[in-house]
């Protein structure tokens, strides 16, 4: 029995994703680190929740998703002049999104007009889009239905259509 | 079946489209142009969030995410790995872990023990690292060995651990500690990994015979010789690891018996 026990590495494995996924959601890279060590610590907490055997990032992003949450919610609670948005959350993205050195100029457009969407939206499309979850994952993680999910998925992805062609509406053809 | 809508368009462009309705979506899109566009779209889309990101998944997780991924400690001393950690923590740490008893008396920072938990660290560390386990890769062996011999100030060797069916990596130079430690790691036809690390010591330091320890699962092998503290670790049992201790000491030994090359 060892003193100083050494990280997990399945833990270790999963930092840059949670990392990635927080910094989209929170749009700020201390509060989202902030963020990925509160859900680690959560983690550890609720250890005993996580099935072995069953998929652990999952499991993961849903701490992750409920601690944003609480912590939203307080905040909200806290704050005195909140300018809401569509779901009532008024977070400005402070990210700066710099192309890495093969990723060209529109890659950072798209992610910064990500970073517009409502928070619900963001969420969605990142977990379908980025982390590539099924929609049923992403149901769990979210903690709302299946068809839920489709149809914010499919807002998401029209207001980011749209934003990237500069608001022009897209002509849909009958057939 | 009904003709597909835009979320089975959705659906189809994310592969999550239900088998029993690919068919359909399939030869709705051989014959409706737009559809198709819609879904290419969608995929375009998709990629441009990704490698937008990508530059972000990349980056190196920062140490208190690292601790914050290890088990949370309940009235301990600070973890021993932390680089703020002081000379006189160090020695309490040693004190309060009895398995290293003895040696935890003459326990300095920087002397065999405590290497050998750091090499246990970062071993564990970096090769769970599915990105970027190492900053050069073998394909720039050489190269490797040139910046490592340079930032640590003593000539670096990389075995060559065929002859036991390990292949090289790549290598990384670990900073945080006192002292710079060179890591290079190595992989077998199973994937198992292992990482030979070493530091040079303060002059005069003894050598030893090889020691060997087990820190959560890690083996490691570890030994002092011409003033520099090699670990040898990996998830192989004792026998296995001792056998690749010695081939890599082996060598090591001969690089610094032959003349030098320039």
């Amino acid at each position: 029995m060892a003193d100083g026990a050494l990280p997990h590495p399945e833990l270790v494995a999963a930092i840059p994703r949670l990392r990635r996924y927080a910094r989209a959601l929170t749009g700020e890279a201390t509060r989202a680190d902030d963020l990925v060590q509160d859900t680690l610590a959560r983690a550890w907490e609720k250890r005993r929740l996580w099935q072995a055997g069953s998929d652990l990032r999952a499991w993961l992003f849903t701490v992750m998703h409920n601690v944003f949450v609480n912590q939203r919610a307080v905040a909200r609670r806290d704050a005195r002049n909140v300018s809401l948005d569509d779901d009532g959350v008024g977070e400005v993205w402070q990210i700066a999104v710099r192309p890495g050195q093969q990723a060209r100029v529109e890659f950072a457009e798209t992610v910064e007009q990500m970073g517009r969407l409502p928070a619900e939206q963001r969420e969605v499309l990142l977990l379908a889009a980025v982390e590539e979850m099924k929609y049923e994952e992403i149901a769990a993680v979210l903690d709302i239905p299946v068809g839920t999910v489709m149809s914010r998925l499919s807002r998401a992805r029209e207001k980011l259509r749209r934003a990237a062609e500069g608001g022009v509406p897209a002509l849909r053809a009958v057939k | 079946m009904n003709a597909p809508d835009e979320l089975d368009l959705m659906a189809y462009a994310d592969g999550q489209l239900p088998p029993d309705r690919v068919a359909a979506v399939e030869a709705a899109l051989a014959r409706d142009a737009d559809a198709a566009a819609r879904v290419a779209a969608i995929r375009e889309q998709n990629r441009r969030l990704r490698e937008g990101l990508d530059s972000w998944l990349a980056e190196p997780s920062p140490e208190r995410l690292l601790a914050a991924a290890a088990p949370p400690q309940t009235s301990r001393p600070a973890p021993w790995w932390r680089p703020a950690l002081a000379l006189a923590a160090t020695l309490v740490l040693g004190l309060a872990v009895g398995w290293f008893g003895r040696d935890a008396l003459l326990d300095r920072q920087g002397t065999p023990t405590t290497f050998a938990r750091q090499a246990a660290f970062a071993h564990a560390l970096y090769t769970a690292d599915p990105r970027r386990p190492v900053e050069v890769w073998a394909n720039e062996e050489k190269g490797l060995v040139t910046w490592l011999t340079r930032r640590m100030g003593v000539q670096a060797h990389a075995p060559d651990l065929n002859s036991v069916g390990f292949a090289l990596v790549g290598g990384r130079l670990l900073s945080g500690h006192e002292k710079p430690t060179a890591l290079l790691m190595y992989e077998n036809a199973d994937k198992q990994r292992l990482t030979l690390q070493w530091r040079k010591m303060a002059p005069g330091a003894d050598e030893t015979a090889f020691r060997y320890a087990i820190e959560d699962g890690v083996s490691i092998f570890y030994w002092i010789d011409h003033d520099c503290a090699y670990a040898l670790s990996g998830n192989l049992d004792r026998a296995q690891l001792l056998a690749v201790a010695r081939v890599v000491y082996g060598q090591l030994a001969a690089a610094d018996a032959a003349p030098p090359r320039k």
